[in-house]
């Protein structure tokens, strides 16, 4: 080969890494693009269920009406009527209605308004038979003109709030009586029919108490497995053939482990319906291969001179895996079944099976009370028709991303801090 | 001569699955003596020392037969407890393998699984006395409480000797120890093979013909699974019976 062919060789190597260079950059770009878009996009339409609005409402607590007085019991405030103060209050902002308007004066404020009242006198008693000025919940038509996601100028007949709701609102903004806040009812509240009422506190207990179940059940049973796999079995066809199907375990779609929570877990074992208890089970059956196999990986990792050391010591089999071996591989291990774990915290399809999907507008307290999980909750305000809803289908989605964020990042955390550096 | 015999091997066969690795070794280890013993890669030397410890039984396919006898007692039977075995006969291997623990945990691990120190005066004291026999403990003696894996090569090679001899062995096997260390710590090593002997028997497997003439006392020279010849180390090396020996200790083959 001539020293020119030679050169050309080389220019052509070099044309070939740089091309090579390029694609891959390339290609990551393109995946951080995407997951950008994916990022701002539900940010964009889930940070607005993070804040609400409410109008400062002025309103007489009448004794009269109320049916009160100051030294009531706690009972009595609990049964007294306040829709009337509330009505007397909100007809002050446009007096001399006609009937027909009344109604709609009334649906400006939350269903709920009569009870936020209730619960401001229950905290503030001195405010008997005098004026206070009351924030509350707006309904959620209002809350999403005033975030701007309702345009104004299409056709009354096509919006669901009228020019004289509109009228109102609008002079209210300009006497400054109307507030936006964080929505801190969106943490507290169980989920409604009433989008302005809707939180995620119902499913972030579910999910809580689900992924327990899932994580005292899996743990135990998934790292003995292992570990009784990887150090005791003797190596033959049936351990071989166990191996096998716990990697198959692994690979089967989710749902089908849904058919068989509903299946044994409920048709014959009649375990409760709709609850954590059952949910965790069905993610347990899920998370275990998934837990099995990187801590059978991790106890591989351990290199075999370790338990040589410890058993020529005259250690049993059982001290050297326990004492030396499993120490070793608990890193790997956590790093799994936390992986494993944030799996199962998405997971929503065999959850529907199981009847996770039903309406709860209650916070669980055990994990034997009916309750949704958080990707069932999205799942359930993806299909409702109300506008507020959907930021809040986002913002569930945000909360959800934020748990799994954290929770990637301690398995991450745990891998890099008790790494071993074999010598 | 007025030697007692501690372990004797009688048609020690070792084989793996169909593969026959040693072929009725008959040899036969003097007590509170050095024997080392030589030979090509492959030769069955780690084999025949593994067997003596029972430490072949960890590998499935491997399969021990004929006589192994330690103070004239057989151990090469079913019944034959080896955590008892390994307590008497410890092991020092190739690679330096110290748990991932403090220096102090690595040395106290063997007395307290074998509920050898009744309280931790008494683990201090036998910490420190191994630690000392493997002349170690002037180098860490101010740092017990970090990680074995942070000393050198050859600081954790005698922090395993140290491990090794805490539970009071009477027999050390010492496959290869200073094949990965330097020359130094090499030294370091021989010089405390040297102390040992006085109060335990020691095998070495060694590649380095020098290191066994200057260690050991007796010799036997492997050579594809047969034990070639076994004699005094200054016999071999100097007049040895064997064609085979003498071009093996003089580097004409292996």
């Amino acid at each position: 080969m001539s020293k020119v062919e030679k050169i050309k060789l080389l220019k052509k190597r070099y044309k070939a890494e740089r091309r090579f260079k390029f694609y891959g950059i390339l290609s990551v770009c393109l995946a951080i693009l995407f997951l950008f878009i994916l990022i701002i996009n539900i940010f964009s339409k889930g940070s607005g269920a993070f804040f609400k609005t409410e109008i400062l409402l002025n309103i007489k607590f009448d004794e009269k009406k109320l049916g009160l007085n100051i030294n009531s019991s706690d009972k009595e405030i609990q049964e007294a009527n306040f829709e009337e103060i509330l009505k007397d209050a909100l007809l002050v902002l446009a007096p001399k209605v006609p009937e027909l308007k009344q109604a709609e004066l009334i649906d400006m404020v939350s269903i709920d308004a009569a009870l936020e009242v209730k619960k401001f006198y229950f905290y503030n008693k001195g405010v008997l038979n005098k004026i206070a000025e009351v924030p509350l919940t707006l309904s959620d038509d209002l809350d999403q003109v005033y975030k701007g996601n309702f345009p104004r100028d299409i056709p009354e007949e096509r919006r669901r709030f009228s020019d004289f709701q509109l009228k109102i609102f609008d002079d209210q903004i300009s006497k400054n009586k109307i507030v936006y806040k964080f929505n801190w009812s969106f943490l507290t509240n169980a989920d409604s029919r009433e989008p302005e009422l809707a939180g995620v506190a119902s499913s972030l207990a579910g999910s809580f108490f689900t992924i327990l179940v899932c994580l005292i059940l899996s743990f135990p049973i998934g790292i003995l497995a292992a570990i009784y796999l990887e150090e005791f079995a003797p190596k033959n066809k049936i351990t071989e053939i166990i191996e096998v199907n716990v990697n198959n375990l692994a690979a089967v779609p989710s749902i089908v482990f849904g058919l068989l929570g509903l299946g044994v877990f409920l048709n014959y074992f009649y375990l409760p319906r709709s609850t954590p208890l059952v949910g965790g089970m069905v993610l347990a059956l899920m998370t275990l291969p998934r837990i099995i196999i990187p801590c059978r990986a991790a106890l591989k990792a351990v290199p075999p001179s370790i338990r040589e050391g410890a058993l020529a010591l005259g250690a049993s089999k059982v001290q050297t895996v326990m004492h030396n071996v499993v120490p070793l591989a608990m890193p790997g291990t956590l790093s799994g079944t936390i992986i494993g774990l944030s799996q199962a915290l998405g997971e929503t399809a065999p959850l529907l099976l199981i009847g996770m999907i039903a309406f709860i507008n209650v916070v669980p307290a055990t994990p034997i009370d009916p309750s949704a999980v958080l990707p069932v909750q999205v799942y359930l305000w993806s299909e409702s028709a109300e506008r507020g809803f959907v930021e809040k289908t986002s913002a569930t989605i945000i909360i959800l991303i934020f748990f799994l964020i954290i929770m990637n990042s301690f398995a991450i955390y745990l891998r890099n801090k008790f790494e071993r550096k074999w010598s | 001569m007025n030697e007692k015999i501690k372990i004797s091997t009688r048609n020690l066969s070792v084989f793996y699955g169909p593969k026959q690795a040693l072929f009725d070794i008959n040899l036969d280890l003097v007590e509170n003596k050095v024997t080392a013993l030589i030979g090509p890669s492959g030769c069955g030397k780690s084999t025949f020392i593994r067997c003596l410890n029972r430490m072949n039984d960890v590998i499935d396919l491997c399969k021990v037969e004929g006589s192994i006898k330690v103070d004239g007692k057989e151990i090469n039977t079913k019944n034959t407890d080896v955590n008892l075995i390994r307590e008497r006969i410890g092991m020092v291997f190739q690679k330096p393998n110290p748990f991932p623990k403090s220096i102090y945990d690595n040395v106290a691990y063997g007395p307290r699984i074998h509920g050898l120190a009744e309280n931790q005066e008494i683990l201090n004291t036998i910490v420190e006395n191994s630690l000392k026999k493997a002349a170690l403990w002037n180098e860490v003696k101010d740092r017990l409480n970090q990680p074995g894996t942070g000393l050198s090569g050859g600081q954790q090679q005698r922090l395993c000797i140290a491990r090794a001899i805490s539970i009071n062995p009477e027999v050390i096997l010492m496959d290869e120890p200073c094949s990965a260390l330097d020359p130094i710590a090499t030294a370091k090593i021989e010089e405390l093979i040297d102390e040992l002997k006085k109060s335990y028997t020691i095998v070495i497997v060694t590649h380095s013909m020098s290191q066994a003439a200057r260690v050991s006392q007796n010799t036997g020279f492997f050579h594809l699974g047969k034990l070639i010849e076994f004699n005094l180390t200054e016999k071999i090396f100097k007049n040895p019976d064997n064609k085979m020996t003498q071009d093996y200790i003089t580097g004409r083959f292996g």
